[in-house]
């Protein structure tokens, strides 16, 4: 499988670059200490729609692993959402639904502050500012990545993920969905959409899945197509960033041929 | 308990209305009392296929402004006395209703039938919304084509993050002898895609386009057709009942067929 392995993908479009992803386009969860955080996006980023967040919070509550424990405490970063008491509700009520208990609304809009208060929630107003945010450009280097996110479920067209760390699917990624990544992506399924690995640019980032179908592959700001297809070699492969642009090689034997040198920001064939 | 199932797409022109009218028919043939209602506020159908439409007095949009009463609204099918329609407005749009007002309207027609089933528009607007607002269930109609299995892929995901997980699927107008050349997608390429269990397969047929013209659905034909046979599997499969799928391609496996693939390859 050598030959073919190696193949590089770069070769098939003019040399391209995207733009960084931003860090932090969609709903979050994360633990401090007992209570469950949950971060909505920046509305300037994401857009203030409110049919739109209330999709993002749903995908994520059903693709999100419960990691916490029953009946835990949530408290909403609401930043500068503009929520009323209604919409309050129901995210309270989508939270009850994976037991947990909404308790805690911290916002930067006096009128959701307001809402919140009414609807028997506690309140902390703020600046807009959720907990612990690293600077965009530190937050390309691994100490400042999010947890990883496991995401439990077929990724479908049209869901997108991104996270500011790296993401772990158990499952398919299907045509038209859309992973970005702060970190590595890995894939315990097929990859079929759009994976973007090291989204803050970091260039070490790799891109693993059990079948690679990818329709577009990039870490940091490079860019690549896979070749169409070939059914009958189909098998896990790690798509990495090399000096001439993303390539992919067979992944079992990946770590030892190949190192990451820090000098030159790339992947070297060490064999 | 009523069965609130709703019949959606993605994507336009798969047979939503068509598959929604049959397997409507069929359930009320059985014996079971069942209302369909036509979200497709604006481009209401559903009446046509039924050949329902100059029974059409009220419509919902004047049930849930309280015009007139839910009964009113409801139109009772000329062949099925267990089979009634709420149609949609064909004078407004889909911006009309809203989902809690949809909601409430499905809610109270459930207590007075053992199904409702929701002919839901195409695309992901609020047409959409007010179709899945009060559904348990889903089926999901596609082609074996890309666009419309794209297309259902994106409306799985959005039928999952609103916490209707039940979902089937109906693969429409199949062309045996196109999927035998290897010209067509077959029922395993969608599945493998779409990851949902199978309610049926429905073969392309000319006749489903007669009946529909005629506003008789096919379902009903006294005349015995692959197409008829399909709806009411579908339908006994919907009840519970372990029939297995119709293995359409077999019957194409022709001798001359399979020299033609091996020349293909």
């Amino acid at each position: 499988m050598t030959p073919k392995a190696n193949a590089k993908l770069s070769d098939l479009i003019p040399p391209q670059t995207v733009a960084l992803g931003k860090a932090d386009a969609q709903v979050r969860l994360t633990r401090q200490d007992d209570c469950i955080q949950i971060l909505l996006p920046d509305p300037e980023v994401a857009g203030s729609s409110w049919l739109e967040l209330w999709d993002s919070l749903k995908q994520r509550l059903h693709n999100t692993e419960a990691f916490w424990k029953s009946g835990a405490i949530a408290k909403l970063w609401a930043g500068k959402h503009l929520l009323d008491s209604r919409q309050l509700q129901a995210i309270a009520d989508a939270l009850a639904k994976v037991r947990l208990d909404l308790r805690w609304v911290v916002t930067a809009r006096r009128q959701t502050a307001v809402a919140a208060a009414g609807s028997g929630f506690s309140v902390e107003q703020i600046t807009p500012k959720a907990p612990d945010q690293p600077t965009p450009d530190l937050a390309s280097s691994a100490e400042y990545w999010a947890e990883p996110l496991y995401v439990k479920s077929t990724l479908r067209s049209g869901q997108e993920v991104s996270h500011p760390g790296t993401v772990i699917v158990c499952g398919d990624t299907n045509p038209g969905s859309t992973i970005v990544a702060a970190g590595d992506i890995i894939v315990l399924g097929r990859l079929r959409g759009i994976a973007h690995a090291g989204s803050q640019g970091n260039a070490a980032c790799q891109i693993f899945a059990l079948r690679m179908e990818a329709m577009q592959l990039r870490i940091a700001q490079s860019l690549a197509r896979p070749p169409e297809a070939d059914p009958d070699q189909l098998y896990p492969e790690m798509a990495y960033l090399t000096e001439s642009g993303i390539r992919l090689a067979p992944a079992d034997n990946f770590f030892k041929t190949h190192r990451f040198a820090i000098d030159q920001n790339i992947w070297l064939d060490s064999a | 308990m009523t069965r609130i199932i709703v019949v959606t797409s993605g994507k336009g022109g798969v047979g939503k209305t068509t598959m929604t009218a049959n397997l409507g028919s069929a359930i009320a043939k059985r014996g079971h009392k069942i209302a369909l209602v036509d979200a497709d506020f604006g481009l209401r159908n559903l009446d046509l296929l039924l050949g329902l439409e100059n029974r059409v007095v009220y419509t919902a949009i004047e049930a849930i402004a309280g015009d007139c009463r839910l009964e009113q609204a409801l139109v009772r099918d000329k062949r099925q006395p267990n089979l009634a329609l709420l149609p949609a407005a064909q004078n407004r749009n889909k911006e009309a209703v809203n989902p809690e007002q949809m909601k409430k309207l499905v809610l109270q027609l459930a207590e007075k039938f053992d199904y409702i089933l929701v002919d839901c528009p195409a695309g992901i607007e609020l047409g959409f919304r007010n179709a899945i607002v009060a559904a348990q269930e889903a089926i999901i109609v596609t082609t074996p084509e890309v666009t419309a299995v794209r297309d259902a892929d994106r409306v799985i995901g959005l039928l999952e993050a609103n916490d209707i997980t039940n979902i089937r699927l109906i693969v429409n107008r199949i062309r045996p002898e196109m999927v035998q050349l290897q010209n067509m997608m077959s029922v395993e390429d969608v599945l493998e895609i779409l990851a949902v269990p199978l309610l049926g397969v429905v073969p392309d047929d000319e006749r489903i386009i007669t009946s529909s013209n005629r506003g008789e659905p096919i379902a009903l034909s006294t005349e015995q057709s692959l197409p008829a046979i399909a709806f009411n599997n579908i339908v006994r499969r919907l009840e519970g009942e372990d029939i297995p799928v119709l293995d359409l391609v077999a019957t194409h496996n022709t001798l001359l067929n399979r020299i033609r693939r091996l020349f293909r390859k």
